[in-house]
């Protein structure tokens, strides 16, 4: 199928692209257009015109920047992320993540902003982003404002940005210990993912504090508190029962939709699997650390 | 030998098809044509109360609206029972039923047009799986049942009045009653098979040109001739009237077989006079045909010594709103449920219903997975029962070369032992040996319909060059350069000099159709005799005109050697005709009688396989990893080696999927994943690292050189085998496919 008629424009500051989209939320952005097209070719999406972001420069910067965050630019490529030397030096799970994504030429052309801003809940880089305490940078006609990855996706399919707002950048602090990541899927997306970010004390060999997410259960990326608690403080080396000794708790309290990727029981279980996997990777990378 | 000349040798069309010239109907442009979009039914079965069209007829650029109510004086049509109407008329059986067609200057006002069509339904109680459509008081999905005797294959549907069953087959040979009653042990099993797409990658695409008395047809069909005929009988045409061109086709395994939207385009084309085009997505395509899903019963009863004494199955196959070839799909699978095991006392049942779901079609050996998956998956079942090993039990009791499966069939032309053999010697010749040695193994026999009806043109031209002429389609499987090569053999020139064309009716001669796997023997025989008719001609000339005697004279590169010397076919032609051109047709046709009637007996030839699977199970998700797979098959000769293992390659892949993603789901009734966002296939990430096809050659087929026919049988064996993996390593049995990881982790749940 092909989408209905739209007009088509390609800004090449962030303030003409804003305005271009215009107040009435009649114009979108376009970025890879993977997700984007595919909608309006299925005519699900229906638009009136299309801001190419393209033509914007500096959206596809990724740096580590002075005050020791990680900034990826929301125009950045899952390839480009996949082989970025900043981000493999420092935050290789991310890396990888982005080298699996959906298939060659979604990664070779859709982009990191898109994937958040389409808020599709079987998505791999929200989790990630969440646990990594990653703040999303919008800009919109009245300037910009901050908004963390916990609270970016509101619900299936819909985020807090407004339609005049442009995702610029995402920042998060350089991980100062062990970041996992685990996805299970059969098929396209994501059934389940679990990313997992510790901080390490001095030493190396005490967690100071975790912050675990699991996706693609619910509408969007949920903590999992008691996890985070139960490890906050202790020896790498207990971490294995201690997670075991709450996981049945922690994992009851997710919200799981039952959809094509399976039974909530099924996916709850996945969960926990990942999860432990991810604690004996980090667990072996903190102790070669 | 330049890379390119390198895979012109293996194929002529690698090079158009990788450098974008092939052509395809999509790529096509006939001088006035326009498009056409369907309007198609949300409704699962329901009666349409009014199609209010005048909305999409008042938009800019819409020609007309095509409903039922135009053609339906035309009729109905079918090949096997005359079910289909060309459009629904009256009432819907399927979401995803062609309800209008909207014919606009271009696919974009055609498809916003068709938005605008506003029809209303009026639902009907419905039947939407095999057992809501053989209950007691389900609703008839269709009132009268007419067979059409003979149509496209031979015989006809069986189909039982005043109800949703279609046709029904049945087989009995001894007396399994009493063989059961003096068996030692008796086993029964139960399995089911979902609905699978064809999932081709060119989507069904149709042009139609209706002009008068005339019809020419661009279309991806398998079989040409029939949709000639179909649209002959349809339209009251003459078959000298209707022309259909058939360019390369991406990919069809049975779901461009028989007729598909042909008569829909057709009758497009002759309400607004001028050429239409559809172009389906793929969407649509997933909407239009599939496999047929099964439920079937399996039972087998052995001697103390672990002999098969009897064996019965009752299969009931999903044969979807409309019938298209499914009984012939229901009497293939109970055919394909028996062997290649001696089975002295049979009882087989096949029943095809009629369900209101996506109708079913012919797919890559039809009722072949459905019937091999339950048949090798009880086969483990019952060795395990009786305490035997696996191999051992199929080797005690395989039918040997010579033998028959069946007394109405031809007896077997191999030794399924050997297959049998060479993929466990393919697995040991492996050093590395995984440490948990979870293997699985199945075999199949299965006979093709195969249809010994073709006929062939070849043309020598004055200077060497060869046009071959057949109406088999090039499908991607490579049958052209396989039939370019047996020409270039036959007339001892080279494959570089021979021409296949594309499939033009109007200048292709009949053949029945491409599938089957029947057209390396049966075509390639016609092609083999019609090369013979041209050698021969060309020698009788030489013969003549020079005054030698024949036997001295044979073809060489070139031309003709008389012993002494070399005459190019030029001066043959130069000084034969007088004038320095010319040509020689020779004429190859292939009947049940040719080759002393030793073509009459079915199957033509056995297609065989055996496949082994090595597996490893990851217990806590329940995904299934497959490392290792062996293929073999016995396929008498192998004229193109490249193409002869894509073949089966491509077939062992198709069942992986078969196997481990595929299904096409129904929620009552409604599609709920028919679209290639939501339908999972194998990517080339899922296929076995090691994967070896093995392919027999003993030249003793009854096709060229002893050629038999290929590519059905490698899709057989996959499923099953893994599922025998899965039950003699971790203890547990799926009786339905796909075995995804949320059923196997549930089946290792309730194991522990
Ligand atoms: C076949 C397939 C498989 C996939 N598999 C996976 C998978 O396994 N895991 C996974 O995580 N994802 C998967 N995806 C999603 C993929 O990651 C996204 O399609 C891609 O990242 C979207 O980026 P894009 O640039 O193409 O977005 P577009 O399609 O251009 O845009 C998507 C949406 O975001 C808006 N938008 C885009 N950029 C911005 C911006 N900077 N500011 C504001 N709004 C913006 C657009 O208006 C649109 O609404 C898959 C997609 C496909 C098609």
């Amino acid at each position: 199928m092909l989408p209905s008629p739209f007009a088509f424009e390609r800004p090449s500051t962030i303030a003409d692209a804003v305005s271009a989209v215009g107040e009435s939320g009649d114009g979108m952005f376009y970025s890879g257009g993977t997700e984007l097209l595919l909608a309006m070719k299925l005519r699900v999406i229906h638009t009136d015109r299309l801001i190419d972001i393209k033509g914007i420069p500096g959206l596809d910067r990724i740096v580590l920047n002075d005050a020791n965050d990680i900034e990826i630019g929301a125009r950045c490529t899952h390839n480009k992320i996949a082989s970025d030397p900043v981000i493999r030096e420092h935050v290789l799970a991310l890396s990888s993540l982005c080298a699996n994504v959906a298939n060659v030429r979604v990664r070779s052309v859709g982009t990191i902003g898109g994937n958040l801003c389409f808020g599709e809940p079987h998505a791999d880089p929200p989790t990630m982003l969440a646990a990594l305490d990653a703040r999303l940078v919008l800009n919109g006609p009245g300037g910009t404002r901050v908004v963390h990855a916990d609270d970016f996706i509101r619900s299936e399919l819909e985020t807090v940005r407004e339609p005049d707002e442009l995702l610029t950048v995402i920042v998060f602090p350089r991980p100062t210990g062990p970041v996992t990541y685990r996805r299970f899927k059969h098929g396209e997306r994501p059934s389940v993912n679990v990313a997992m970010a510790w901080s390490l004390a001095a030493g190396g060999r005490t967690i100071r504090s975790a912050r675990v997410r699991v996706g693609a259960l619910g509408s969007r990326p949920q903590p999992l508190k008691a996890i985070e608690d139960v490890i906050q403080g202790i020896s790498v080396s207990e971490v294995r029962p201690a997670i075991e000794a709450v996981l049945p708790t922690a994992l009851g309290e997710l919200e799981v939709n039952e959809d094509r990727h399976g039974g909530a029981d099924y996916k709850r279980h996945l969960a926990g699997v990942l999860l432990l996997r991810n604690a004996e990777e980090a667990i072996a990378a903190a102790g070669n650390a | 030998m330049s890379a390119t000349d390198n895979m012109s040798s293996v194929r002529p069309d690698l090079i158009e098809k990788v450098t974008g010239r092939a052509e395809y109907v999509t790529d096509l442009t006939i001088p006035g044509m326009l498009h056409g979009f369907v309007v198609r039914s949300p409704a699962i079965h329901a009666r349409i109360v009014t199609i209010d069209t005048s909305a999409a007829r008042s938009m800019d650029g819409v020609l007309d609206v095509l409903i039922g109510e135009d053609v339906a004086s035309f009729g109905c049509w079918g090949v096997v029972l005359k079910d289909r109407p060309i459009l629904a008329t009256d009432r819907v059986r399927y979401v995803g039923e062609p309800v209008a067609v909207v014919i606009a200057e271009t696919i974009e006002i055609a498809q916003n047009a068709a938005e605008l069509v506003d029809v209303e339904y009026d639902e009907l109680p419905r039947a939407t799986t095999i057992h809501e459509a053989i209950a007691e008081d389900a609703p008839l999905i269709h009132e009268r049942h007419e067979n059409l005797e003979d149509f496209y294959f031979k015989g006809g549907a069986r189909p039982t009045q005043n109800s949703n069953i279609f046709h029904t087959y049945r087989n009995n040979v001894g007396d399994v009653d009493a063989a059961e009653a003096a068996a030692a042990y008796i086993h029964e099993d139960r399995f089911t098979f979902p609905a699978i797409s064809h999932f081709a990658m060119e989507p069904h695409a149709v042009i139609a040109d209706f002009q008068g008395d005339s019809l020419t047809v661009w279309a991806g069909a398998q079989t040409p001739t029939a949709v000639q005929k179909v649209l002959s009988r349809l339209y009251g045409l003459q078959l000298a009237k209707i022309r259909v061109i058939v360019p390369f086709v991406g990919g069809g395994f049975g779901g461009k077989a028989s007729v598909k939207i042909e008569p829909l385009v057709a009758a497009a084309s002759w309400k607004v006079q001028r050429p239409v085009r559809i172009a389906q997505s793929m969407a649509e395509s997933m909407l239009t045909c599939r496999r047929l899903g099964a439920d079937i019963t399996i039972r087998t009863a052995v001697d103390a010594k672990g002999r098969i004494l009897a064996k019965s199955a009752k299969l009931l196959l999903d044969g979807g709103a409309y019938s298209d070839t499914g009984s012939a799909v229901a009497t293939k699978s109970a055919n394909r449920i028996m062997g290649p095991y001696v089975v002295p006392n049979l009882r087989l049942e096949a029943c095809a219903v009629y369900t209101n779901t996506v109708p079913g079609a012919a797919f890559r050996s039809i009722g072949g997975p459905q019937a091999v998956w339950a048949k090798e998956s009880h086969m483990d079942n019952v060795a395990a029962a009786i305490g035997m090993d696996p191999a051992e039990f199929r080797l005690l009791n395989l039918v040997s070369r010579g033998e028959r499966i069946r007394p109405d069939l031809r007896p077997l032309d191999m030794d399924m032992s050997d297959l049998m053999g060479r993929v466990t010697r393919s697995f040991a010749s492996e050093v590395q040996a995984s440490n948990r040695q979870a293997r699985g193994l199945a075999v199949a026999a299965t006979d093709p319909a195969n249809t010994p009806i073709s006929n062939a043109i070849i043309r020598l031209k004055i200077d060497g060059s060869i046009l071959v002429s057949v109406s088999s389609i090039e499908v991607g499987q490579g049958a052209h350069a396989t039939m370019g090569r047996i020409a270039a053999q036959t007339l001892k020139q080279p494959t570089s000099a021979v021409t296949v064309l594309r499939t033009d009716t109007a200048v292709a001669p009949y053949d029945w159709g491409t599938g089957a796997s029947r057209s390396t023997v049966v075509v390639g025989l016609s092609v083999e005799s019609a090369a013979l008719d041209a050698a021969d001609q060309i020698l009788e000339m030489v013969a003549d005109v020079w005054e030698l005697p024949r036997e001295n004279l044979s073809l060489v590169e070139g031309g003709v050697s008389t012993g002494s010397e070399v005459l190019t076919f030029h001066q043959i032609f130069h000084r034969a005709l007088g004038v320095d051109s010319g040509e020689v047709i020779g004429r190859g046709a292939i009947t049940p009688r040719s080759k002393k009637g030793a073509l009459v007996e079915s199957p033509l030839f056995w297609e065989t396989s055996a496949g082994l699977a090595e597996i490893v199970v990851d217990e806590d998700t329940g995904e299934i990893h497959v490392p290792r797979y062996a293929s073999a098959a016995d396929v008498g000769r192998v004229i193109n080696r490249i193409a002869a293992e894509g073949q089966d390659e491509g077939a062992a892949i198709m069942g992986l999927g078969h196997a481990l993603y595929e299904v096409l789901e129904f929620e009552d009734g409604q599609p709920i994943n028919a679209t290639p966002i939501d339908y999972s296939i194998p990517r080339i990430s899922d296929v076995p690292p090691v994967l070896d096809t093995i392919l027999v050659e003993n030249g003793d087929g009854p096709g060229p050189g002893g050629a038999k026919g290929m590519g059905e049988g490698a899709i057989l064996p996959v499923a099953p085998a893994i599922a025998n993996a899965l039950f003699s390593t971790y203890g547990i049995r799926i009786t339905d496919l796909p075995m995804t990881p949320e059923k196997v982790w549930r089946a290792l749940q309730k194991r522990n």
